[in-house]
């Protein structure tokens, strides 16, 4: 075999690799449908034994009409909610778009790069329950570390930052975005290197670097693999209760509590957990058009290289 | 640069400008790397700072006036490393809990997360974006709310206090996202490369191991870290499931300190801070795994 | 309906019998031996686990019987417990935490009925104790024993002697009345602040909606204005007792505007259970109100000048009402629980007749030194809680057992405990000492929301 240079023909006509395609979908033949088969299995066992059961007693849990009424009653479910999407909204997407543009930071070579890659990689390493609770007491508007520091070295007098909803809330995506930007970064790094080298030389000898690079080679590429993350971190985040729980605490009054915590708080502290599930259930109507996105995503012909 | 050099219908003035102009850039450039980069250390290690600070402190408050470590005492981690304290009597035994099953979920993740998108974005398998569409089902319901039914059906299977029922939980959770990232990561992995070793006679096993797994490489690592990191670092199942001393991980064993209104902070800071080093470190050491992705970018021999 | 239980009413009847239960041997089961699973919250100190385990080894000594033990980390217990019931796979045994579980799955008949086990030390019982442990079953419609008192804890004072005495007054000047006593520590303060000490506050007001310190704070002040009756033992709400309407305003009243008046650090707003602790610990505070001896208990071996000369708790004990009058304390009782569907139940039951021995949970109590209560007044009189050396445990038990006490109002109506939960008292609090609403309506407010909570357990 030459070296890869034959293989990966940019030049190469759709239609043709169409084609090889279409002959292979579903038509395996005999030995490799077996093989096939076997390596799906294992998964799907994992799915029936793990998944099905608790996905299917979850939704039954929250199936209780009455439940929802007296949720919606409840007088922080309007506000919970409004949080909820701000959360998502702002937590998603700023934290996916530092990613993107961090991870063709992190291309760059030199050994300055690996350290701080790792320094970076530090916020997803540390278990959160440490380091939110960290954040909570830094942000003390009276006793904290951040006003200590902003008293010390520059004599500013730092506001209350938990005693404000805004803050707060401000406060709680903020760390959420701290804790997880390394992580998707990661992933788009590994997709950029995905990216064959040759294509990047060959785009660079263009005169195509920079942003215009990235407009036009770069991002089409990851544009898949970006929308992908960007659900999945929607899904994620939904039931994700650690960073309201530790750094706000849903407060000042309540006011910055999401549908996790409500739920959490429904299911464990008044020993109602159906009632938990159903807080969380009232999110579907979102969830479920994002899931039908990703679905539809995945069965996209491929990227054209 | 080549470009510049190469044209040598560019008069000596106009050269220098434009040598100037890439200096400037270069300037600007290195100067914006610095600026970003400090920014980076300062952002991503500040609250990790507060915690070390709270580790060194004698007395393990979490409200000072000081931004440095006044009177460091590390008290704090000598009595992680010695199980001194009486949380942390069994830190060692629940450290390597915590790698037992961080590895295991890592590998089966992996594992099934590459076969199954081998079998169906590379194999093409017929049905089987209905594995990858009820893959899904597992988001539909967020993690923290599934655990009352994981508690149940735990039980059911006898597997009650058993880091096995952590390890099905997390891979159960772990391997759809797997599923994705290898599906939408191997699109950039012309199909040609297996078709050609399919003509040579190579069977499914072989082109998984010889070719789709080497060419995964780098988003093997990145998944693999966040299989790994996700089991470290989880806590609520491994509450639930695990009830022994002997079975439980550190997590749990964090979770003590937040039971309490009046902990010995330092100590937890000191154990978070502990047992944070090994996934970087195996991040570390994995690191040129992922750069794998650079020189392979075809089939080689 | 759900006629009280009472030690009185109870001790005329099976005194006989009582007295012979306690003389005799340790609780045993003299059949087959068999295993019960027993889940236990850890303890705060090691010494509780030891002591626990001690316990429980001693019983399977006797007994021939097997207990499978787990202590689990509090905050993961609660969660499990929950998972527990709610899936029906259930151990046979383990405790209220928190303690409205027990009145919470009680009214869904999820708790076994215990009665059998608690008449077996009915007499040694305080009442408050035998009050607690009885929950209203909206299955059967009945009231009954559901929960077997183990250990208390109150919500004392706590006050930094050193810095009432930085501030130029002396420990012995605190005022005994309740406005008196609190507004004390504003001048405290004011002292401090003409001293230049910029970062201290004199109260520690848990202004916050966040945990379960904003409704013992409120409690006690709402109990000390006079608005104790609330909730009935019948379960019934009474918020249009016109003494229980002004009891509120007045708490709203007072501790929003103590945090509006600045003297409460304005963090409190957000506080989560640990940070007024925190604060306190760092000397930024000079006095709160917060439950159990953990803050000296921390500090014992450490500064032990600490723990006893400068921490002060009880030589003052909770101030008299205004009119010069005791005030009672809020119990917050520690009950064994033996859920339903449990496998071994004689175990549980023998297990637990064993453990609440007046010996064994007194050895038990004393081992944690003094983070809990016992529940049984002929416990209080030991040497370990009388010592004269100790400035606190003297005093802690005192207000939590010996003196007036109450148990919470969740035991008579569970809806109490989702009031709690919702923090309706801190939504008051805060919208009186931040949005500068009047405590009248804030309360108005609370009361609504009080009301809509409670439609929804109708008591027969």
């Amino acid at each position: 075999m030459m070296d890869g240079a034959s293989v990966v023909d940019v030049g190469r006509p759709a239609i043709r690799r169409g084609t090889l395609s279409r002959s292979l979908r579903g038509g395996l033949k005999g030995g490799e449908y077996t093989w096939a088969v076997a390596f799906v299995v294992p998964y799907i066992a994992v799915f029936v034994a793990f998944v099905a059961y608790p996905v299917v007693y979850g939704l039954w849990m929250g199936s209780k009409m009455s439940l929802y009424r007296e949720l919606f009653a409840d007088p922080i479910y309007q506000s919970t909610v409004v949080n909820t999407v701000l959360y998502l909204a702002l937590g998603v997407n700023v934290k996916m778009f530092l990613a993107l543009l961090l991870s063709g930071f992190f291309m760059r070579p030199g050994w300055w790069m690996k350290v701080l890659l790792l320094i970076f990689v530090l916020p997803w390493a540390v278990p959160q329950i440490s380091t939110f609770i960290s954040i909570h007491w830094m942000l003390n508007g009276e006793w904290g570390f951040l006003n200590n520091a902003l008293y010390t070295l520059f004599h500013v007098e730092g506001p209350s930052w938990l005693n404000d909803r805004w803050m707060a809330l401000g406060a709680v995506i903020v760390s959420h975005i701290w804790k997880w930007t390394p992580f998707w970064t990661l992933i788009l790094l590994a997709g950029r290197m995905a990216i064959p080298l040759e294509i990047r030389d060959s785009a660079r000898v263009d005169g195509a670097t920079g942003l215009r690079g990235f407009v036009h080679i770069t991002f089409p590429l990851l544009a898949n693999l970006y929308l992908i993350c960007t659900l999945l971190s929607t899904i994620f985040l939904l039931g994700d209760f650690n960073a309201v729980t530790f750094i706000s605490g849903g407060g000042p009054a309540n006011s910055t509590h999401v549908l996790a915590t409500l739920g959490i708080r429904d299911a464990f502290e008044i020993a109602q957990p159906r009632l938990g599930v159903a807080a969380v259930m009232t999110a579907l109507p979102l969830v479920i058009p994002l899931v039908i996105v990703l679905m539809r995503r995945l069965r996209t012909a491929e990227v054209q290289l | 640069m080549s470009t510049i050099a190469a044209d040598a219908r560019l008069s000596p003035r106009a050269l220098s400008r434009a040598y100037s102009s890439v200096r400037r850039r270069r300037y600007l450039n290195n100067a914006g790397t610095l600026v970003l980069s400090v920014v980076l250390v300062v952002w991503s290690l500040a609250p990790i700072y507060n915690m070390l600070l709270i580790s060194l402190e004698p007395e393990g408050d979490v409200f000072t006036d000081h931004i440095w470590p006044k009177a460091p005492s590390v008290e704090s981690f000598w009595g992680v490393l010695t199980q001194g304290h009486w949380y942390l009597e069994h830190f060692w035994r629940q450290f390597a809990n915590s790698f037992y099953i961080g590895a295991m979920v890592t590998f089966f993740a992996l594992l099934f997360g590459s076969l199954t998108s081998f079998a169906i974005g590379r194999m093409r398998i017929r049905y089987g974006w209905l594995v990858s569409h009820a893959a899904l089902l597992t988001y539909v319901i967020p993690a923290s709310f599934l655990a009352i039914p994981f508690y149940r059906i735990m039980q059911n299977y006898g597997l009650a206090d058993n880091p096995w029922s952590v390890i099905a939980a997390l891979v159960a959770f772990a391997t759809p996202y797997a599923i994705f990232v290898f599906q939408e990561y191997g699109r950039s992995i012309p199909i040609e490369v297996d078709e050609s070793a399919r003509i040579d006679g190579a069977s499914p096993l072989q082109i998984y191991l010889r070719i789709y797994l080497p060419l995964m490489a780098p988003a093997l690592v990145a998944v693999g870290t966040y299989a790994l990191l996700l089991a470290w670092n989880e806590y609520l199942y491994q509450f639930l499931l695990l009830s022994s001393k002997a079975s439980m991980t550190v997590p749990v064993a964090l979770a003590q300190f937040i039971s309490s209104d009046q902990s010995p902070w330092n100590y937890m800071m000191a154990t978070a801070i502990i047992y944070a080093l090994p996934p970087v470190a195996i991040y570390y050491a994995f690191r040129r795994r992922m750069a794998a992705g650079l020189t392979m970018g075809g089939v080689k021999g | 309906m759900m006629a009280y239980l009472t030690r009185r009413s109870v001790l005329h009847g099976s005194v006989a019998l009582g007295a012979t239960r306690l003389l005799a041997s340790p609780h045993v089961a003299k059949a087959a031996t068999s295993t019960a699973t027993v889940w236990f919250a850890q303890g705060f100190v090691q010494d509780e686990d030891v002591a626990l385990r001690k316990a429980v080894a001693d019983y399977e000594k006797a007994s021939g019987n097997k207990i499978e033990l787990s202590i689990i980390p509090f905050a993961p217990h609660r969660q499990k417990v929950v998972s527990a019931i709610t899936s029906g796979v259930v151990p046979d045994m383990t405790m209220s935490n928190p303690n409205e579980i027990l009145q919470l799955f009680a009214w869904q008949d999820k708790w076994l009925d215990v009665s059998d086990v608690v008449e077996t030390q009915q007499a040694q019982f305080s009442e408050t104790a035998l009050l607690a442990a009885q929950a209203y079953n909206s299955v059967t419609k009945k009231r009954s024993f559901y929960g077997v008192p183990l250990r208390a804890a109150v919500v004392p004072c706590h006050i930094w002697g050193s810095l009432v005495e930085k501030a130029g007054f002396r420990t012995e000047d605190i005022p005994k009345t309740w406005d008196a006593y609190f507004d004390f520590f504003k001048k405290v303060q004011d002292n401090l602040r003409k001293q230049g000490e910029r970062k201290v506050y004199g109260l520690g007001f848990q202004v916050t909606a966040n945990g379960v310190d904003p409704a013992n704070l409120f409690n006690a002040f709402l109990i000390a204005y006079g608005g104790q009756d609330i909730v009935t033992k019948d379960g019934k709400l009474h918020l249009d007792d016109p003494k229980v309407r002004q009891a509120a305003i007045k708490t709203a009243g007072y501790l929003g505007g103590a945090y509006r008046d600045g003297y409460v650090p304005p963090s409190a707003i957000n506080w989560n259970d640990a940070d007024d602790n925190n604060a306190f610990h760092a000397k930024l505070m000079v006095m709160d109100v917060d439950g159990t001896l953990s803050t000296e208990v921390a500090v014992k071996d450490k500064h032990p000048e600490w723990y006893y000369k400068d921490i002060v708790t009880h030589g003052i004990g909770y101030p008299n009402d205004n009119a010069g009058k005791p005030v009672p304390s809020i119990v917050g009782v520690t009950q064994g629980l033996i859920p339903k569907g449990a496998k071994n139940v004689t175990v549980a039951k023998e297990f637990l007749k064993y453990f609440i021995q007046p010996k064994v949970i007194g050895e038990f109590i004393e081992l944690g030194l003094g983070r809990w209560l016992p529940v049984m007044p002929s416990l209080a009189k030991s040497a370990f809680w009388q010592n004269p050396k100790d400035p606190h445990l003297r005093g802690y038990v005192q207000q939590g057992l010996l003196g007036p006490t109450r148990p919470d109002y969740y035991v008579f109506n569970p809806a109490m405990a989702e009031v709690y939960s919702e923090h309706v008292w801190s939504m008051a609090m805060i919208d009186v000492a931040k949005e500068g609403v009047k405590p009248e309506a804030a309360i108005e407010k609370a009361f609504k929301r009080i009301e809509e909570i409670f439609a929804k357990y109708k008591i027969a």
